[in-house]
């Protein structure tokens, strides 16, 4: 080790310390405090809260309420935003053709062994985080991740042209991609839809019965609990942002060669 | 005690986090580099974990250990493997 890596490494740790030590004093800004704040106590106390009908949300899971139901209005905005991103990585991609034809080259068997079992474990979890989004920690977003894994395992492993010709082609990821958003647009106005219709009063982003605004979603069904429209903002979002990160994975996974003729003309 | 306990625990979490940063930095091979930066996103999920965040880590460790990782191979795989002077 050279006297100059030795400097660096201590003036990094120096630099650690002091930070850590500002931090804790309250240098860079007010510290949080150490008991639950008022807004968390508001929300946790009324993510389930049967004696406040018209206040609460209608799953257990404190955050899953506040990103879908307290705060939706926040999380379509940011889902917006991540479909941006991925329209303009297809609109750079214009053009450009992806073939499921010719040779293939993958890795040894033992990986590809491994991956098919992945293959059928990963979904699994996924499905689970995502379905039980408005209970356990987890949602839409998560599981929609968790499952883009596989899809990398297997490019990484049996090539994007394996990947293609088992039918995962871009059309059918759009589409997948499309019905997911839909079914998120479609459930943050569907309480406000049917409101029309009934002529009552009704929001956006309405899940469950509001003060003068009688509709919503279903809470229990045979004394399962069912999140209301937690569970179908938790699903859409998970085939949205699967099919989203797949389209991107596919497209970035393609050879230069193929994308540099189509880039150049 | 038990708060020392995570505390001592959170601290040298974040510092091995520093360490993989560190090696990352300074990796001329992209791949190495890679690995590095995912190691470090690990010691940041457990962070998550100890401060009781499931959430956060249920979405850090497939986007930071998982995609993240394939997308810079993808990228690398376009340019230049080894970082010149």
């Amino acid at each position: 080790m050279r006297a100059s890596e030795i400097f660096v490494l201590i003036s990094i740790i120096v630099f650690i310390f002091s930070l850590a030590y500002i931090t804790s004093l309250g240098g860079l800004g007010q510290l949080p405090p150490v008991n639950v704040r008022l807004l968390a106590q508001r929300y946790l106390a009324l993510t389930w809260n049967p004696l406040k009908p018209f206040m609460s949300s209608s799953g257990y899971e404190s955050v899953t309420a506040i990103v879908w139901d307290f705060r939706g209005l926040d999380t379509f905005f940011e889902t917006a935003v991540f479909y941006g991103a991925i329209i303009a990585a297809i609109a750079i991609y214009r053009g450009v053709k992806i073939s499921g034809k010719g040779r293939t080259t993958g890795m040894s068997p033992i990986a590809r062994t491994i991956t098919r079992l992945s293959i059928i474990l990963i979904p699994t979890v996924a499905a689970s985080i995502a379905l039980h989004g408005h209970l356990t920690p987890g949602g839409g977003f998560q599981a929609g991740s968790v499952a883009t894994v596989v899809v990398v395992l297997i490019i990484m492993v049996f090539g994007r042209k394996a990947l293609i010709r088992k039918g995962v082609t871009k059309a059918r990821i759009l589409l997948f991609r499309s019905l997911g958003l839909l079914g998120i647009g479609f459930t943050a106005v569907a309480i406000l839809l049917a409101g029309v219709a009934l002529g009552l009063n009704a929001y956006i982003f309405q899940n469950q019965p509001k003060l003068f605004a009688p509709l919503g979603f279903p809470k229990l069904y045979d004394g399962m609990i069912l999140g209301g429209s937690l569970l179908l903002f938790n699903l859409f979002e998970f085939i949205a942002v699967t099919a989203g990160f797949t389209l991107v994975l596919l497209l970035l996974s393609l050879g230069e060669e193929e994308v540099r003729g189509v880039v150049e003309k | 005690m038990i708060e020392v306990f995570t505390l001592a625990f959170l601290m040298l979490v974040s510092v091995a986090s520093v360490v993989a940063a560190y090696l990352a930095i300074r990796e001329r091979d992209m791949v190495k580099a890679i690995v590095y930066s995912a190691i470090q996103s690990a010691m940041y999920a457990l962070i998550f974990y100890v401060l009781m965040a499931p959430d956060i880590v249920l979405v850090y460790i497939p986007v930071s250990v998982g995609i993240t990782p394939a997308v810079l191979l993808f990228v690398t795989k376009k340019t230049e493997r080894y970082d010149g002077d």
